[in-house]
């Protein structure tokens, strides 16, 4: 940058003095001999030019095209790579979407069917739980009816015999024998 | 008791066959009732008849001699004494039981044991007695006996057979159809 600044003071420079060289002379150009001192200078310049400013510079521009250029394929790369990870990651988070849909549906369905289980055992227990009270109470009642039943008949008998003791005379015990001998003829 | 029917059984039938052979099975038997009756009737004639550290030959000399006493045939005493000697003196009320079973099965008839409520008249006695000898085909010996628990009418036993005309059995029927419904 410093070279290029001091060509750029010497241009300065020459410009004018080749300006006051020609103010000597009538026009701007004037076709003499320092034409072609003009010529040389400007071609030296023009060497000077190229030599020094133009060809660095277009190496510079080069060399900044080339690092843009890098810069460029470099960020394309990176953002193909983005690209390719996020790719990789919505397909990966796909799968493992498609992998919790499964799961959950796995779990909705063996969770439906241990409802069903459990209810279809519920049901059973329940049934016979039914049944079981409902045998018991049969029981219970077949029980409670015997159990009456025995009351009422020692009960009865019970009343009978007080009954029929008082009230038997000797004439009863007398018919009472005379039936049962009576009887007797069926045991033949 | 079982033991004592099995063996009770065994001696009645040596004696009853001793007794047909002499033609007086019936008073052979009465004669040993007798006798066992005054046995039995005697805590002390009981108990040197049934007591094993007795010896066997006293037992069969008190046995006969009261059996003589009492006027029993030679037979009986012979028997009494062998009894009493074996040391089988308790074994007599079953052994006069099964000796009345032979007797009466070879005489033709059975023994009825009647418990009844109030005692009964002779007519219902013979009555009855006709009654179950035309029903089982056999001459009949009523054995009564008055039993102040039956409320009415009578319990017959012949052999195995049972006739309940008590009204203990009829109130007993009623109950059980009652308790069936």
């Amino acid at each position: 940058m410093t070279r290029i600044l001091a060509i750029a003071a010497l241009l300065l420079g020459a410009v004018p003095s080749a300006a006051l060289a020609n103010e000597g002379g009538g026009g701007l150009i004037s076709l003499d001999k320092s034409i072609v001192i003009q010529m040389i200078n400007f071609g030296l310049l023009l060497f000077i030019l190229i030599k020094l400013l133009y060809k660095p510079l277009l190496a510079k521009m080069e060399e900044r095209t080339q690092a843009i250029r890098k810069s460029l394929e470099e960020a394309q790369a990176a953002r193909a790579e983005a690209e390719r990870e996020r790719s990789e990651h919505a397909a990966k988070l796909q799968a493992a979407y498609a992998e919790a849909q499964a799961i959950r549906a796995t779990a909705l369905k063996e969770a439906g069917e241990e409802q069903r289980r459990l209810l279809e055992a519920a049901r059973a227990e329940a049934t016979r739980l039914v049944e079981s009270a409902r045998s018991e109470l049969a029981q219970d009642v077949r029980r409670a009816r015997q159990d009456l039943r025995q009351e009422v008949a020692d009960l009865a008998t019970t009343v009978a015999e007080r009954l029929i003791r008082k009230s038997l005379r000797d004439e009863d015990h007398r018919r009472i024998i005379e039936d049962a001998i009576g009887r007797v003829d069926r045991v033949s | 008791m079982r033991s004592h029917e099995g063996t009770a059984r065994r001696y009645a039938k040596a004696l009853f066959e001793l007794a047909r052979d002499a033609g007086e099975p019936e008073a052979v038997g009465r004669e040993l009732e007798q006798v066992a009756a005054v046995y039995a009737g005697d805590a002390r004639t009981h108990e040197v008849l049934t007591r094993p550290w007795i010896k066997p030959e006293d037992r069969r000399a008190v046995a006969a001699a009261i059996a003589q006493k009492a006027g029993a045939r030679k037979l009986v005493q012979d028997f009494l004494g062998l009894v009493a000697d074996r040391g089988r003196a308790d074994h007599l009320p079953e052994i006069i039981g099964a000796y009345r079973l032979l007797v009466d099965a070879e005489l033709g008839r059975a023994r009825a044991q009647v418990r009844t409520a109030v005692a009964f008249t002779d007519g219902e006695k013979q009555h009855l007695a006709t009654r179950l000898e035309r029903a089982l085909g056999k001459r009949i010996i009523l054995e009564e006996q008055v039993d102040a628990t039956l409320l009415g009418g009578f319990i017959a036993q012949v052999g195995s057979l049972i006739l309940d005309g008590s009204l203990d059995g009829q109130l007993a029927r009623m109950r059980q159809r009652l308790a069936r419904g």
